[in-house]
């Protein structure tokens, strides 16, 4: 025997089968999606959260006052971890560590073997700080001699077949014409996937040091690259602490203080959602996703819910009576309320059984479309958050038909009646306006996140990004590097070839320059000869870099940007903080388009190691092939890693690809939900206007008069959703927009395109039942009365 | 002899955007504990306008309206709901049988809201069913009852919880003569028992299982009067 409000729910089910079914789609549906964007967010919340320390872990950053406003950074100098040691009697513990990633190309050498590593250098207190469990080896001491080094398990399975066996044993890391010998003093288990950083073999900072001869060089004036973490003691103040905190530089540099640079710290976990600063100011990062997912489940859940709403009140005419009847009983307001918020509330629940099956059905795709490997693990947590989904759901859908419902008067609706009230009418109108202008938001947002990647794609940038090929050299390649150069500029099917410090795409560093008494923040470029004729780059004045040249040296060609922002009338032989402009390149991307093209420097620097190397279309896997050879040749056992170009210039728009395909599936599911309900209206209205539509017939009305008649009411409330969402959907979009620097200009066909699609479901949906309806013989809906 | 109803000059109007219909006009009237009283009169006279009053289904526009000797006319929406499912039992003209429900869950229904265990709920259930004698259709949906059953049914959900006061709105209207027969001797038995029993009706047939009637035309009583003064 099933529970009362099981078997109420059965028997409506058999007695409102379609109703049923529309609604248990779409809550199911509804849920599925607030599930799916549920394991998204948790996986997005999880990141950096598995320390022990959380809590008391924080990273120090650094404001600078520039001339474009405050910059904030994660970069500081490795005295400082020292003087806070000392200093600060509140923390318990301190570390720097190189950021990651910082090597490009580190390679580790042992028995004959070549992997490719991402290291990290860090102080002795690395592994107390940060909960890496160690498998060989202890977290105080493991990184306390210099020649150390920790292996992540996974490499010292790869090096030495166990973390056991590998403990004491010799491993050569090499990077570009840079090696030297270790001894494993430890293995960690590996860096979890939910970390903002991945690394796989942590070396002592000291030796970093001494490699780098920066115990004779560092001063509090520098600005350093490193990050510098720290535990509070506990029960330590930290808003005390970053009062400190904030005036310790300006007691080390009186150049800081002039440059108006300030420490503060920020809890370390919260570093991976609220990683963006404006102008000194926490603007948010990758939490603003987060939002924005939450929001969209939100809304989906709220279209779910109509659909309910409106099923349940409109055919309320059908169920009064027996509210009649109900009270007639004894039956009080509020048991009527419960009964049917019971109802709703156990037809989401069913939802529930339901979207947990349809979420296992499309958690592979999803994980893929969303770069995450997530599972439903039957944690509390999820089934806690899958109840109280289905729980506010069930409520959100059922509150307004409970109330709707239970509030007649018993005698006004004994005799199965439904008195009509127009404040019902538009509510019950009033919810699918609400539910296609969100659908009719979703559909604007899709059109324009599309047409902003597919602008992003076509964008000219001032390079020719095709058929480029990065990679990193090390071994003797790197050794030999100029030699190595040359030979691949001569293999057949190589255009061209030139070298970049790290890569031809992202953020470079940047220093405050002045020229005739202005102040420009510049980025620096170091690149080799023929790097302008590898990338296509176009000089507007001058000349590029050329062996022949030999003061090229000293020599810089600055871009576009550069010279308007100075202001330089006659830029070529111009002196720029002691060094001499050769030539003018026009303008080009080395940013996303999120950024505006900021004024750059290239700089000769004919030793660093990042190949770019342009090959002859359609001929690229022999070219590459020979490329290995060569490789191979100069460094065996080392292994190329190449990319192209055009791949790591689309990796730049990740998150706007996801965010694109998101937007497509849950704006389809939005619209599916909303075209679900208005067909279980129209198959309501068909129904209640039988009678009216069997009159008209037998007067003489043709089946396309009533289609119209029976389509024209819905038709205006879709036109009035589109009314309000167009203006609403610009005022959302233009913000999404505004986070590129170069983006689509509004076309009037955006918006005409999502009322049209809107318009065109709803009809579509509305007319199959219309028909229906229409082509009834009207003698037996006249009959029927 | 305790008083089961007493109203004085009980006034309901119905209004339209346009026009204000009188439905109930000063209407004073007793009825005492154990009687069974007809209210007779042509359609639209306010015969189930004065049940619906009396049974708190609907509010009055005006004048009092006592219910076991307690004054209702102010009762909230809660008071009225707990006076109905303690002391009133109804009885339709179209049964109003909840379709969904299966004739002992339709009877059982009362209880329920009375909060009666579920054992006990069980044995009221079947004892009232068997006295009409529908123990064996216990199981089935209204629909595939006859109407006489069906109103059967009615009456079994009326007098489950025993209330002291039965109102009958056109109990035989759908039925056969036979079924119709049957019901009013149902409505006797009761009343014979210490029920109060209040029947709208039209038909002086039917009027005549009553102790009095009372007559009502246009909203007004116009005549009362006991059965050997018919």
């Amino acid at each position: 025997m099933l529970p009362y409000p099981l078997l109420l729910l059965y028997r409506n089910f058999k007695r409102f089968k379609s109703t049923f079914f529309i609604n248990l789609i779409g809550l199911s549906t509804g849920l599925a999606g607030a599930l799916l964007i549920y394991l998204w967010i948790s996986d997005e919340r999880s990141f950096d959260r598995y320390h022990a320390l959380d809590g008391r872990l924080y990273q120090v950053l650094e404001n600078r006052r520039t001339a474009a406003g405050i910059e904030t950074q994660g970069g500081t100098m490795p005295l400082l971890a020292e003087a806070l040691r000392r200093e600060m009697p509140e923390i318990e513990l301190v570390a720097t560590t190189t950021p990651v990633p910082f090597f490009p190309g580190f390679t580790l050498v042992a028995g004959g073997q070549h992997l490719d590593a991402a290291p990290k250098y860090a102080d002795p207190a690395f592994f107390q700080l940060f909960s890496y469990p160690l498998l060989v080896g202890t977290p105080a001491t493991v990184l306390r001699d210099k020649n150390g080094i920790v292996l992540s398990e996974a490499l010292a399975t790869k090096l030495f077949r166990s973390p056991q066996n590998s403990l004491g044993k010799a491993v050569e890391w090499q990077m570009a014409d840079l090696k030297q010998t270790c001894l494993v003093a430890g293995v960690f288990a590996g860096v979890p996937r939910n970390s903002s950083e991945q690394f796989d073999c942590v070396l002592p900072f000291a030796s970093f040091k001494d490699l780098m001869h920066m115990n004779e060089t560092i001063k509090w004036d520098d600005e350093g690259p490193f990050n510098t973490y720290l535990a509070l003691k506990e029960g330590a103040d930290p808003a005390q602490f970053q009062a400190k905190l904030a005036g310790l530089l300006k007691t080390k540099s009186a150049q800081a203080q002039a440059q108006g640079r300030t420490l503060f710290v920020r809890p370390f976990a919260a570093g991976y959602l609220h990683g963006t600063y404006e102008n000194g100011v926490a603007t948010g990062g990758r939490i603003t996703y987060v939002r924005l997912l939450a929001l969209i489940a939100g809304l989906i859940l709220v279209i779910a819910s109509i659909n309910f709403m409106n099923l349940f009140t409109a055919k309320a005419s059908r169920r009064v009576k027996e509210v009649g009847i109900r009270k007639a009983l004894g039956a009080s307001r509020a048991a009527l309320v419960g009964q049917y918020l019971t109802e709703s509330v156990v037809m989401a629940l069913l939802a529930l059984v339901v979207a947990v099956g349809l979420v296992q059905l499309v958690l592979p795709q999803f994980s893929e479309l969303t770069g995450k490997p997530l599972v439903l693990r039957w944690e509390p947590q999820l089934v806690g958050a899958g109840l109280a989904l289905a729980l506010g759901t069930g409520l959100l859908a059922g509150s307004y038909p409970a109330f709707y419902l239970s509030g007649f008067q018993p005698a006004a609706v004994l005799k199965g009646k439904l008195p009509t009230k127009a404040g019902d009418v538009w509510t019950r109108q009033g919810l699918v306006v609400l539910q296609f202008t969100l659908s009719v938001l979703f559909i604007v947002a899709v059109v324009v996140v599309n047409a902003q990647l597919a602008f992003v794609q076509h964008q000219p940038l001032g390079y020719d990004k095709a058929h480029v090929l990065r990679f990193e050299t090390a071994g003797r390649a790197a050794r030999q590097q100029a030699a190595f150069l040359a030979e691949v500029k001569k293999l057949p099917g190589v255009v061209q070839a030139s070298t970049v410090l790290g890569g031809f795409l992202g953020g470079r560093h940047v220093e405050e320059m002045s020229w005739r008494g202005k102040r420009l923040p510049v980025g620096t470029m170091l690149v080799n000869y023929d790097l302008l004729e590898t990338m296509g780059l176009h000089l507007v004045a001058g000349r590029s870099f050329a062996p022949q040249f030999r003061a090229d040296s000293a020599a810089i060609i600055v871009n576009q940007a550069l010279v308007a922002g100075l202001g330089m009338p006659d830029p070529v032989g111009q002196q720029l903080d002691g060094a001499r402009i050769v030539g003018v390149v026009r303008d080009f991307h080395y940013e996303s388009l999120h950024e505006k093209i900021k004024p750059l420097l290239l700089k000769l620097d004919p030793t660093i190691n990042t190949v770019l190397a342009k090959l002859q279309p359609g001929a690229e896997q022999a070219t590459i092939a020979r490329l290995q050879q060569l490789y191979a040749a100069y460094s065996p056992g080392f292994p190329l890693d190449y990319t192209f170009l055009d791949a790591d210039y689309q990796a730049q728009y990740v998150a706007e690809r996801r965010v694109a395909v998101l937007a497509r599936y849950f704006a389809g599911l939005a619209i599916l939900i909303s075209a679900l309900g208005l067909l279980g209206l129209a198959a309501f209205t068909a129904e209640r206007r039988r009678k009216e539509i069997g009159i008209r017939k037998a007067l003489g009305a043709s089946e396309l008069g009533i289609v119209w008649l029976l389509t024209s009411s819905l038709t205006w409330l879709v036109v009035v959703a589109i009314v309000l969402a167009l203006p609403l959907s610009y005022l959302l979009m233009e913000r999404w927009l505004e986070g590129f620097a170069y983006r689509v200009a509004w076309q009037w066909w955006y918006f005409a395109a999502a009322g049209l699609g809107a318009l065109l479901i709803a009809w579509l949906t509305v007319s199959v039942q219309a028909w229906r309806a229409a082509r009834r013989n009207p003698v037996l809906s006249l009959r029927a009365e | 002899m305790k008083r089961m109803i007493k109203t004085e000059n009980l006034e309901k109007v119905y209004r339209t955007e346009e026009v204000q219909t009188k439905a109930l006009n000063h209407v004073s009237l007793t009825v005492e504990q154990g009687e069974f009283v007809a209210i007779m009169g042509p359609s639209g006279c306010g015969k189930s306008t004065l049940l619906n009053l009396l049974g708190l289904l609907d509010e009055p526009d005006g004048g009092s309206l006592q219910l076991l000797g307690t004054e209702t006319s102010r009762y909230s929406e809660r008071q009225r709901a707990e006076l109905r499912k303690r002391s009133l039992g109804f009885v339709f003209q179209s049964f109003n049988l909840i379709d969904e429900l299966t004739v002992f869950e339709n009877v059982e229904l009362p209880l329920r809201y009375l909060g009666v265990g579920a054992a006990e709920r069980r044995q009221r259930v079947e004892q009232v069913l068997e006295k009409m004698q529908l123990l064996h259709r216990r199981n089935h949906f209204p629909l595939q009852l006859s109407g006489g059953q069906q109103q059967r049914v009615a009456v079994a959900r009326a007098v489950v919880n025993a209330p002291p006061l039965l109102l009958a709105d056109e109990p035989t209207g759908n039925l056969d003569s036979a079924s119709g027969h049957d019901v009013l001797g149902l409505l006797t038995e009761l009343n014979e028992t210490g029920t109060t029993v209040l029947m709208v009706t039209h038909s002086e047939h039917d009027a005549r299982y009553a102790r009095r009637v009372i007559r009502l035309l246009d909203g007004q009583v116009v005549l009362e009067n006991s059965r050997n003064q018919f």
